[in-house]
């Protein structure tokens, strides 16, 4: 089953690319929306499939590969990576309908979605150590070319800095991988045969503090974030959804697969300072929001910051953390999604994302009401405001990281309020005050424009309203993640 | 009659085989143009490619062949020789395929270039497996006399006379060095000339760690060095690279490189085994080297060959990792990533050719906007440069992985930390070419991509060149995902191959390793 939804999309991107003749720009949409709603809907039988009681691997598939570097073809899926290819395969579909009607080169374009769409699922269901490492890496051009083709003005430069950052991340990561395959003298690279037990403590530091380096440029961590907001600016809304969206949740997945997993005791040596740069993120993700004059630059560095918490929670590596911290994955997901499909269609629409020129949407009957509906909503759930999926997801990370990091919790929470300060900037300067009547002259937005946003606003505020409905998922998966870690970190306590 | 027979078993003339059918293919090229004239033409390359796929199956029957050992020990026809044999025989089948019509649309003799290619490629599968010093001379001299000539192939282009020029001098230098190297180790080892003898020979000695041999080990190196392009030895490189046919480029990238690393191999794990860890630092300095200024310096080229000129530099780096490893994985690590190196290679030159033959130029700006009209070219040229950037799931991608972890296995951090940044910046420079193609928009465009030809495939020779692109494309994109059977192939010449298992033996014995064997395949 896993390998359906690794492969189909690839197929389909394959033939979407490479099929003669010539192919209307709309019938192209519509092959690419059938194809993702069978993905999508493979994901949901996969979900209704899945067994909530086993925190293990489930539909684990193996072939073996090349054995001569401990390469095997083995998938599986357990509480952590199945919720995430769910929200892979739901904003592939989002993505299709947010790049618009008319796109330019729609056969590259619906090709690379696909493409990308495999590469994740195969990053998140790979428990092959090598095997992770192509796919993250598999994403790298297809993101490229992206950002490249379809991007805004300054697209050359931010494109070439995403493609450098992530290769450089995706070396540091496959080099941890090496070293962890090697000092241990394994010969297979498989996630259940890879341990860690025998190292130093030295080398494990070293270790991780590569892996978190690796990780945290995909995530983005403060100091390795200047990537971001270029690559998000310049890219175009669909686009960012999928880099956003998904593609950032790799870093974290990865952190809390390999780096907690796999390290357990050295984690909990590095998760005061992991805590630390946790927090920084997320302050100077909300400070620089707050100072932005670009609509899709501040939500680029609010991404930052409620990337940030995910990092807190993990460092704490409680029970309920480390579920917050997978729950924010997905709610940042779809917040995230939702926000920058709406700033795409206000782009297209008024044809400026400048907050200093966008005024008065509201208006019923002139303006973008629906959109700026749904654009506060998006902006409330991401400030935290309860019956919303942030909220919830934010809550759980704070209660969790409470007992072990009170003062970075606290300033998370500070951080948090400072979320609300630059939405309500935000939606004050675009939804707010009176249009300009020379200019005011807007096209009407299509449902297939709207359908998308809606779909994502019910299930934030279902998951909102119902958050065990994303919890029950999560929560066997990291219990049984946190039973490593915790008794190693008591013992560093004591000590 | 028992003497006979005992010589013509020391002989062992079956071993030589695939090269006697090169000789024959190169003897009817010649004739063939002499008898038919012009007409020849339209058969001689495929007679030629005919007759190097003859000698390829010809080695593939050779394989694990019990007595390799031919011409009173002057030639060893082991499984490692085969391989190497095999990617020379291989890599000039690609190239006549797209010398075709590059030749003929200069208006020089198609059949005389083939004759020299193909004396070319005898001279490197002898070097792959000769076991002798003067046999090892003769093909080295072989090989490279050929290479001067095809240089200087275009003999009125006045870049094509000066890469001839300039390559004759610095070759028939480095060949200099090179013979003093060798009448050193004749002369240390008491007049043998033999590989296995010298080896014996010298650590019987006590000349086994002395000036001598090193200076003797410095001199081989250079002349080795002038063939793989190693950094302080590569300034021919790109001068050559670019003034030269760019199917000769191709096949000195590719062939004439590959023929460099099987003579790397033999002679210095042989001869110089008593100094290993000399050879093995002075390697370690030239991959050093050669990553680094290989792979920067190519950032700042403007013609498309210079490029891949700086980048067949950087990538002879990452294979020097295998060699300075020294264990089964390291040397079939190298075997592999040439393997693999030849598909992307001459994909990259296929898509290059092709593109200077519809627009006569090879600078990269000139690429601009090509998606729209030429887009199998521009796919195949991209997949090409992607994986010799070592993108996933590519055949390049496995060919390093596979490279690092046998450099990580053997404790060369070091090396495969500095190759991990190299190739990143290594991407740079490959998708730049990319985005030229894909990237840009329609009112982008080049000059030349603005008058770009209809594409037409029937004109004499396209249609082997269109075959040798796709071929080697879909080669590069499948050889990493179905890497298996290259990957057994690579440890199977290896693990079968005397020469190289004695070496690993005695090297973990020297450092008194204590390590249980890597890989099993």
């Amino acid at each position: 089953m896993l390998s359906f939804l690794l492969w189909f999309p690839i197929l389909g991107s394959i033939i979407i690319g490479l099929f003669p003749g010539k192919l209307e720009s709309s019938r192209l949409r519509q092959i690419t929306t059938i194809l993702a709603f069978i993905i999508f809907g493979a994901t949901v039988w996969l979900l209704t499939q899945f067994d909530l009681s086993d925190p293990g691997w489930q539909f684990s598939e193996y072939l073996p590969w090349s054995d001569f570097i401990g390469l095997s073809y083995s998938l599986g899926v357990d509480g952590l990576s199945l919720p995430l290819i769910a929200l892979n395969s739901l904003l592939t579909i989002i993505a299709i309908y947010s790049i618009g009607e008319n796109v330019e080169r729609p056969r590259l374009y619906y090709a690379l979605t696909l493409l990308i769409n495999a590469g994740i699922t195969g990053a998140l269901a790979s428990q092959n150590l090598l095997l992770f490492v192509i796919f993250y890496e598999l994403e790298l051009i297809p993101f490229y070319l992206m950002i490249a083709i379809w991007g805004g003005e300054k697209r050359g430069y931010a494109s070439t800095k995403f493609l450098l950052y992530t290769a450089v991340s995706g070396l540091l990561v496959l080099a941890a991988f090496l070293g962890i395959g090697f000092l241990n003298g394994a010969s297979s690279f498989d996630y259940d045969v890879i341990t860690t037990e025998g190292l130093a403590l030295n080398t494990k530091l070293i270790l991780l503090t590569v892996l978190l380096i690796g990780f945290g440029i995909k995530i983005p961590l403060v100091p390795l974030h200047t990537w971001l907001p270029d690559a998000y600016t310049e890219a175009s809304s669909a686009v960012t959804i999928l880099l956003g969206g998904i593609l950032a949740k790799l870093g974290t997945y990865g952190l809390i697969r390999f780096g907690l997993q796999l390290f357990p005791d050295a984690w909990s040596i590095i998760a005061p300072g992991l805590a630390i740069i946790g927090t920084v993120s997320v302050l100077y993700g909300a400070l620089s929001a707050i100072a932005q004059k670009d609509i899709k630059r501040m939500v680029a560095y609010s991404s930052i910051g409620h990337m940030g918490y995910i990092l807190v929670a993990a460092a704490a590596g409680t029970q309920l953390s480390t579920l917050g911290a997978v729950a924010q994955m997905i709610s940042h997901g779809l917040i995230l999604a939702l926000l920058f499909h709406l700033v795409g269609i206000v782009e297209r629409k008024v044809g400026t994302r400048d907050l200093d020129v966008l005024n008065g949407l509201m208006n019923p009957i002139r303006g973008l009401p629906l959109t700026s509906a749904l654009l506060i909503t998006a902006g409330m759930a991401s400030a935290g405001i309860p019956g919303l999926v942030g909220f919830a997801a934010e809550f759980i990370v704070f209660q969790g990281s409470f007992a072990t990091f009170p003062i970075p919790t606290l300033l998370c929470i500070v951080a948090s309020g400072l979320t609300a300060v630059y939405f309500v900037i935000l939606l004050n300067r675009t939804c707010f005050g009176k249009l300009d009547n020379e200019k005011a002259y807007y096209a009407p937005v299509l449902p297939t424009e709207t359908i998308p946003a809606l779909v994502l606003t019910l299930i934030i505020l279902v998951l909102g309203v119902q958050p065990n409905w994303l919890l029950k998922w999560i929560e066997p998966t990291t219990d049984l993640f946190v039973l490593k870690v915790h008794p190693i970190e008591q013992v560093a306590k004591l000590q | 009659m028992d003497f006979s027979s005992n010589i013509a078993s020391q002989l062992n003339a079956g071993t030589i085989l695939p090269e006697g059918i090169v000789i024959i293919t190169l003897m009817v090229v010649l004739i063939g143009d002499l008898i038919g004239g012009r007409n020849a033409r339209t058969w001689l390359p495929y007679g030629a490619i005919a007759g190097l796929l003859a000698s390829i199956a010809a080695l593939y029957t050779a394989w694990d062949s019990p007595s390799t050992i031919a011409f009173l020990g002057a030639f060893n026809g082991d499984n490692l020789s085969i391989v190497f044999r095999g990617i020379i025989a291989l890599s000039t089948v690609v190239t006549i395929l797209m010398s075709i019509r590059y030749v003929e649309q200069t208006g020089t003799s198609l059949a005389e270039f083939i004759a020299i290619m193909l004396t070319a490629t005898l001279g490197g599968m002898f070097l792959s497996g000769a076991n002798e010093l003067v046999m090892i001379f003769v093909s080295l001299e072989m090989l490279s006399i050929s290479s001067y000539l095809m240089t200087g192939y275009m003999k009125r282009d006045p870049r094509s006379n000066e890469a001839a020029l300039k390559y004759l001098l610095i070759g028939a230098s480095s060949s200099a060095i090179f013979l003093y190297g060798s009448s050193l180790l004749y002369g240390l080892s008491g007049g043998e000339t033999t590989l296995d003898t010298i080896s014996t020979k010298i650590l019987a000695s006590d000349s086994s760690s002395s000036l001598g041999l090193a200076i003797a080990l410095v001199f081989v190196i250079a002349g080795i060095a002038f063939k793989i392009s190693a950094v302080p030895f590569h300034q021919w490189t790109p001068d050559v690279y670019e003034g030269s046919p760019t199917p000769v480029v191709a096949f000195l990238s590719v062939g004439s490189k590959a023929a460099g690393f099987a003579l790397a191999i033999r002679l210095l794990v042989t001869a110089f085994s008593s100094i290993i860890d000399e050879w093995h630092l002075i390697f370690t300095a030239l991959a050093i080297l050669s990553m680094v200024l290989g792979n920067v310096v190519a950032l700042a080229q403007t013609s498309m060959k210079r490029m891949l000129a700086y980048s067949s530099i950087g990538q002879a780096g990452f294979v020097m990792i295998g060699l300075t490893a020294g264990t089964d994985a390291g040397y079939s690590s190298m075997v592999f990533y040439l393997l693999v190196y030849l598909f992307m290679n001459l994909g990259a030159f296929s898509g290059v050719i092709l593109f200077s033959l519809r627009t006569g130029t090879d600078q990269i700006s000139e690429y601009a906007g090509l998606y729209q009209k030429d887009p199998l070219l521009t796919l195949g040229l991209s997949l090409c440069l992607l994986s010799l950037g070592g993108i996933p799931p590519l055949a390049g991608f496995f060919g390093k992985i596979y490279l690092f972890w046998a450099g990580w296995q053997a404790g060369l951090y070091g090396l495969v930390l500095l190759a991990l940044v190299a190739s990143v910046v290594s991407i740079y420079y490959y998708i730049r070419v990319v985005k030229m193609m894909v990237v840009k928009e329609p009112h982008e465009m080049s000059d030349s991509v603005k008058n770009y030809p209809e594409i037409r495939w029937n004109l004499q020779g396209m249609r082997p060149l269109q075959v040798g692109l796709v071929l080697t494309v879909i080669a590069t994109s499948l050889a990493g995902i179905l890497s298996n059977p290259l990957f057994s192939l690579a440890n199977d010449s290896v693990t079968s191959t005397p020469i190289l298992q004695s070496t690993i033996v005695n090297t973990r014995i020297s450092q008194g390793e204590t390590s249980s064997s890597n890989i099993n395949p």
